[in-house]
């Protein structure tokens, strides 16, 4: 291992800490709103009177602060927990958790499979913020494309000081073993049922209010609304778009291409004429 | 307290993605490896996209479904541009660790 510099890693151990400072900061900040707008909306309602009876009636569940406090943002949300909270804090903490994989890991097909985790998590929370079609794109693009393009070059690259990654545990395989099961019996529940009509949309319905339909009647963040809103007003960054992800695709291809003098230029020649002999023959 | 874990709101969204965006920026700044820096800087384009998805919700307006996924392309093409620039740096280097880049340091 070259040194580089101990102090340098001194400093990122202090960035480190002014980050998770930063991080629970923003968190603590979060909450105390959220309990400040709680607590400021909760005895609006109320005469003078009643106030003396506000502390027992703060401690009823799904209080009126929330409601006065989102109407002026679109439709409220409604304020049934339960399951779906759950399933938030359960998703946030896979996105948290598989991000923080991507930082720490050292083995780089760890932090790979970590930061598919996130994506998928962050998939879940576009659903329940009602963007179906962008969480279908960000499987696709992200832990699909992105992730398979990462793995690649990590794969090309083959780097030598990382330990081959050793075999699932007992408790990984019965994971995985629980986990096929599960996706082949979801297979099969549905070559063999068809979902009944309106599933998806009352399972929806419990997290959040579910958004008016577009002006053109389409449903709220789905793909037909999505599309007309794209090539309406957003035709030109379209279009513009498509130009860059060309020039993206050719200018991979040119810089990635294997040149005839680019190993022999290279400054790491001691090895450079085995790899110009053969180049990608250790792989 | 309790109204806090249960009652999800956007606020909740929009903390989540601050707090995924200051871990990329940490992987971003700590790392030294090209390749988890660029899946840092994936991550922070998710938490930019989280936000603007729950800004979207917010006002209703499906403005920003168009601008997250104008954003989606763009990193994909920064993605694949990236790993270009990492092979080639790799094939003649035999190294990515970016601290060990200083060619253009004078």
């Amino acid at each position: 291992m070259s040194a580089p510099s101990t102090h340098g890693r001194a400093a990122a151990r202090v960035l480190l800490l002014l980050l998770a400072a930063l991080v629970l900061w923003t968190g603590a900040a979060g909450l105390g709103v959220t309990a400040v707008g709680d607590a400021h909306a909760q005895p609006a309602p109320g005469n003078p009177g009643a106030t003396a009876k506000a502390p027992p009636r703060s401690a009823t569940p799904a209080g009126k602060g929330n409601g006065d406090r989102d109407s002026k943002y679109g439709p409220p949300l409604k304020k049934r927990g339960g399951p779906i909270a759950g399933l938030f804090w359960g998703f946030a903490g896979l996105a948290v958790l598989g991000s923080l994989f991507v930082v720490t890991r050292r083995n780089l097909i760890t932090a790979v499979m970590g930061m598919v985790g996130t994506f998928f998590a962050i998939a879940a929370l576009y659903m329940m913020l009602y963007a179906s079609f962008l969480a279908i794109i960000q499987m696709l693009v992200y832990a699909g494309a992105i992730m398979v393009l990462f793995v690649f070059v990590i794969m090309i690259l083959n780097k030598p000081e990382d330990e081959p990654y050793g075999g699932p545990g007992k408790a990984g395989k019965i994971l995985a073993g629980l986990a096929i099961a599960y996706l082949l019996f979801r297979i099969a529940s549905v070559l063999l049922h068809p979902a009944p009509s309106g599933w998806g949309t009352e399972r929806l319905d419990l997290a959040l209010q579910h958004p008016a339909a577009t002006a053109q009647g389409y449903v709220w963040g789905s793909t037909a609304s999505v599309g007309w809103n794209l090539f309406n007003d957003y035709l030109f960054p379209f279009e513009a778009v498509s130009i860059l992800l060309l020039m993206a695709v050719v200018g991979a291809i040119a810089i990635a291409r294997p040149l005839k003098d680019d190993v022999v230029e290279g400054p790491a020649t001691d090895d450079g004429a085995a790899a110009g002999a053969s180049p990608g023959g250790h792989s | 307290m309790k109204s806090i874990l249960i009652d999800i709101g956007y606020s909740h969204f929009l903390i989540l993605a601050a707090v995924l965006f200051a871990i990329g920026t940490a992987g971003v700044i700590l790392r030294r490896n090209i390749l988890i820096i660029m899946m840092s800087i994936e991550l922070q384009l998710n938490a930019a996209n989280l936000t603007i998805l729950t800004f979207a919700r917010m006002h209703g307006d499906l403005s920003g479904h168009s601008f997250a996924m104008i954003v989606i392309a763009v990193a994909a093409a920064e993605v694949a541009v990236g790993l270009a620039i990492v092979v080639a740096i790799f094939r003649g280097r035999r190294h990515v660790d970016a601290d060990r880049l200083n060619l253009l340091k004078h």
